[in-house]
Order: structure tokens, then sequence, then C-alpha cells
């Protein structure tokens, strides 16, 4: 009976420290969210415009948190999938106004406001999606210095990442936007922003 | 001696696999899962990276949180000691019990079990947990713990053949007692149902506060907490037939199975009116394994067919 009570109180009290385990580690977990998006580097000042021939600026970052890429209509590689990955953030986040897209394309020749538009219809399904165009010597200087990303043998060179950045227009991270768990990865760590304010 | 040996094998095995349980659970609450992107190795390596320069060119290195890294390769190093526990149960089985089938084929089951549930473990890497498939992968790992829980006290009765001798077999008892081991598994199959579909809906919609993602369910969740219920009535009955039995072990059984229902019940309620707290959800999680393990003992302990 009494090697029996003495198990008992065992059990009781690994169960106890069992808990306490579970909840440092589920603190942990959840902090290290919010530690695992550094502020990495602020975007510099830009000037791109949009298809609608309306001007985009580093100041229609602030207050928004933003999801970038770089791509071309062309492309038929990564692009496609970039972008519909990204149309499945917009549509999941639908019900928020602090997020916005921008896709900033490395072939501003062929990819004219009209083009972008088109390709606009095909991937975006709400106006906070930004398609945007400017001079190549300007997407270059953006994606090397702003993004630090390379853009060597544009269109083609240009990165398959997903750019987050945050409200102060500081980039928090980055993600490979044609693999399935860096986009879930992308949507925690949205969530995690919208919930800091 | 050799039953004592697999007697305390299968006991090892049980708690460890137990604790690989709430492991797991924990995994599943603090979003863990992805921790590891690749598998078996955890960012190629067997070791996961303390620190960003460890880890090799051809994975994005954005992805590493050492912390979910580390939590996942908890459950993994977990994993991994469960089989060799089971390899060295079935060592002992294939050596001595061979013609004891009850034990042979329990060993040989958990073996193959453990095994299946580590392979699955791998695909719900690659599938980036799809949520049905860590709900199955759970499920495996309730059937490893009734298989090893049934080793247990087959070879705990060989042992003590002496204190089993005079047991007098109770049909409605028995009857009782499979009948609440079915609704057992059937109440986990609904709670990991409504789990599936809370992460489901939470994919597809990342801003519904958790509330809101309980709302968005079909009202077979009632059905859970009804059930609940039912199992708290049925084990009720179960404990009084059994206050007055002659050994300790099923009585404190007894008590054991109605007190957790009570439990499991104050939890699941919790997880409800508090918007499900992760730790609650964690120990009603580990609690239901420990019910579908404990009936399988107590029913075991009570069944009037002996084994020689």
């Amino acid at each position: 009976m009494s090697n029996l009570n003495k198990k008992l109180i065992i059990a009781f009290f690994s169960v106890f420290i069992l808990g306490i385990i579970g909840l440092f580690t589920i603190d942990q977990a959840t902090q290290s969210r919010i530690n695992n998006l550094p502020l990495i580097t602020e975007i510099p000042a830009f000037e791109l415009e949009n298809f609608d021939g309306k001007s985009f600026t580093e100041a229609n970052l602030d207050n928004q948190i933003t999801v970038a890429s770089f791509i071309f209509t062309q492309c038929e590689g990564a692009c496609p999938i970039m972008s519909t990955n990204m149309g499945l953030l917009q549509k999941r986040f639908a019900e928020s106004d602090e997020l916005q897209f921008i896709s900033i394309t490395t072939d501003p020749d062929y990819d004219s406001a009209d083009v972008l538009r088109e390709f606009s219809n095909k991937y975006s399904n709400k106006n906070n999606w930004f398609f945007l165009r400017g001079s190549i010597d300007n997407v270059v200087e953006l994606s090397q210095d702003g993004f630090f990303l390379s853009a060597s043998l544009l269109p083609l060179g240009h990165s398959t990442r997903l750019i987050l950045i945050d409200k102060d227009r500081n980039i928090r991270k980055y993600y490979e936007g044609t693999v399935d768990a860096n986009i879930v990865e992308l949507q925690n760590d949205i969530v995690t922003l919208i919930k800091q304010g | 001696m050799k039953k004592q040996l697999f007697f305390k094998s299968a006991v090892v095995s049980t708690i460890l696999s137990y604790l690989l349980i709430f492991v797991g659970g924990l995994v599943r609450v603090s979003g863990s899962g992805m921790g590891c992107p690749d598998w078996p190795r955890c960012f190629g390596r067997w070791i996961p990276p303390t620190n960003v320069d460890q880890i090799p060119s051809y994975i994005d290195p954005t992805a590493f949180n050492i912390v979910l890294a580390w939590i996942e390769y908890g459950n993994r190093s977990l994993g991994v000691l469960v089989g060799f526990s089971i390899i060295v149960l079935n060592i002992i089985a294939i050596y001595y019990f061979r013609k004891e089938a009850k034990l042979f084929i329990s060993a040989i089951l958990s073996l193959i079990l453990v095994l299946a549930n580590g392979a699955l473990g791998a695909i719900v890497v690659s599938s980036v947990l799809n949520p049905f498939l860590v709900s199955l992968h759970m499920i495996l790992a309730l059937m490893l713990v009734s298989v090893l829980s049934y080793a247990c006290i087959e070879s705990y009765k060989l042992i003590h053949v002496e204190k089993f001798k005079n047991l007098e077999g109770n049909k409605t008892l028995s009857n009782s007692l499979i009948l609440l081991w079915i609704l057992i598994f059937v109440e986990i199959l609904l709670g990991t149902g409504i789990r599936t579909n809370l992460e489901l809906v939470s994919i597809e919609n990342p801003l519904l506060s958790k509330g809101e993602l309980l709302n968005a369910l079909d009202s077979y969740k009632y059905f859970h907490s009804f059930l609940g219920f039912t199992l708290l009535f049925l084990s009720i009955y179960i404990y009084t037939k059994l206050r007055n039995n002659s050994l300790y072990i099923v009585k404190f059984l007894g008590i054991f199975i109605l007190g957790m229902i009570i439990i499991q019940i104050f939890l699941g309620e919790m997880m409800v009116f508090f918007e499900l707290p992760q730790l609650a959800r964690l120990f009603h999680t580990w609690g239901s394994s420990w019910l579908v393990g404990v009936i399988i003992i107590l029913y075991n302990c009570t069944s009037n067919e002996q084994s020689k």
C-alpha cells in the first residue's frame, strides 16, 4: 500500500513537472516567433508606378504590412507559382486592411501598364496588390541595394523570394516564394505582425 | 526471471511511448512541427544547428527557428528511443516467448506500429503538417500504447498467476469495459476531428480568433461534449461494479478512469470557455491517451480468461 502511495506521489509529481515543462516550452515557442522576425534593414526611398498610372513610393509602405516580390509577366517558371501563392495569401487575409502586396516587374520594356493590368486580373482579387514598374536601372538598384536581392541578367535573374516588410518600412524576413513550407511560415509571420499591431 | 524481464521492458516501452505522446502533443500545440524542414535530419544535421551559420547552403536559412527546431528534434529523438526500447522488447520476445502468443504478437505488433508511425512522421513533415496526417500520427501512437499496455498486463499476469487465479469473471463488467474503450476511441476520433477542422479553417482564415474558429465548426462538436458526459455515466457504473473487487489494482484503476474522465470534461470545457489555452489542450490529448491504455489493463485484470 505505502509502496503504491509512494509511486502515486512520484506520478503526480512527474505530471506536475511535465506541466511546467509544457508551459515553459509553449512560452518559448511563442516568444521565438516574435524574436525570429528581426529588423533587417529599412527600405530606402524609391519611386515606381502602379499599372493604373499612380505613383508608388516608400511612403506607401507606411502603416501597412507589405509582402513584396520581383517578377515578370513572361516568366514561366517561378513567377506564376510566386504570384499564385501571393494571391492565396491575399485571399486568406482579405478581411484585413493592414496588409498589402507589391510585385515589381524586372522586365519593364515588355511589361507595360496594360500588360501588368492583365497579369493583375489573373492573380489578384482585391485592390491591395500593386503591380509596379520603373526604369530597369531603378529596379536593379532597388533589388540589390534596397532589398539585398541579386538582380543579374534581368529579367530572368530576379530573386524568387518574397519579402515581408513591416509597417515601419523594415524588412523582417525573406521566404522562398515557391516552397509551400515557406508560404505557411510567411502566413504565420503575417499573423504575428498583425497581432503586434 | 524471463517474465520479469519482458514485463519491465514492456513497462519501459509503455512509459516512454506515453512521454512521446506528450512531447508530440507539445509539438502540435506549440506549432513546432516544421521546426525541422527536412527528415530524418534537421537542417541537414543529425543534431540541430545552434546558429544560422551551421545551416547547409541548400536549405533556406530564413526558415530557421532554433526553439522550434529543438522542440521538434526532442520529439524525433524520443521517437528513436521508443523504437530502440521496442526493439529490445522484441529481442526478449523472440528469444524467450515465441510460443507465448499474447506476448510475442503484441511485441511484434508494437514494432510494426512504431516503425509505421516513424515513417508517417516523415510524410507529415513533407506534407507541411497536413492536419489529417498529423491526427493519423496521433491515432497510430494511441494504437501503439494500447498494444504495449496489453503486453504489460499480460506479462504481469504471467508473473502473478496466483493473484488472478480466483477471479470471478463478470460478463457485464467485461462488456461495459469493451464499450467504454470503443466509445473513448470514438470520442478521441471526434476530438481529433474537431482539431483537424479547426486547423483547416484556421489555414484558410488565419485572422479568426479561436472563439470564432470554434463557432465556424459544424454542430458535431457538441457530440464530443455529449459523448463525454455519456462516458462519465458509464465510468460511474463501472466504478460501482469494481469498488468491492478483491484486487487493489482493479479498484484503483476504476477510480483512475472515473477521475480522468472528470478531469477531461473539465479541461474540455476550459478549452471552450477560455479559448483553447494550449496547456489545457496538451493535457486533454494526453489524458485521453492514458484512458485508452488503462482500460485495456483493467479489462485484462478482470477478464476471467487466464493465460497459462
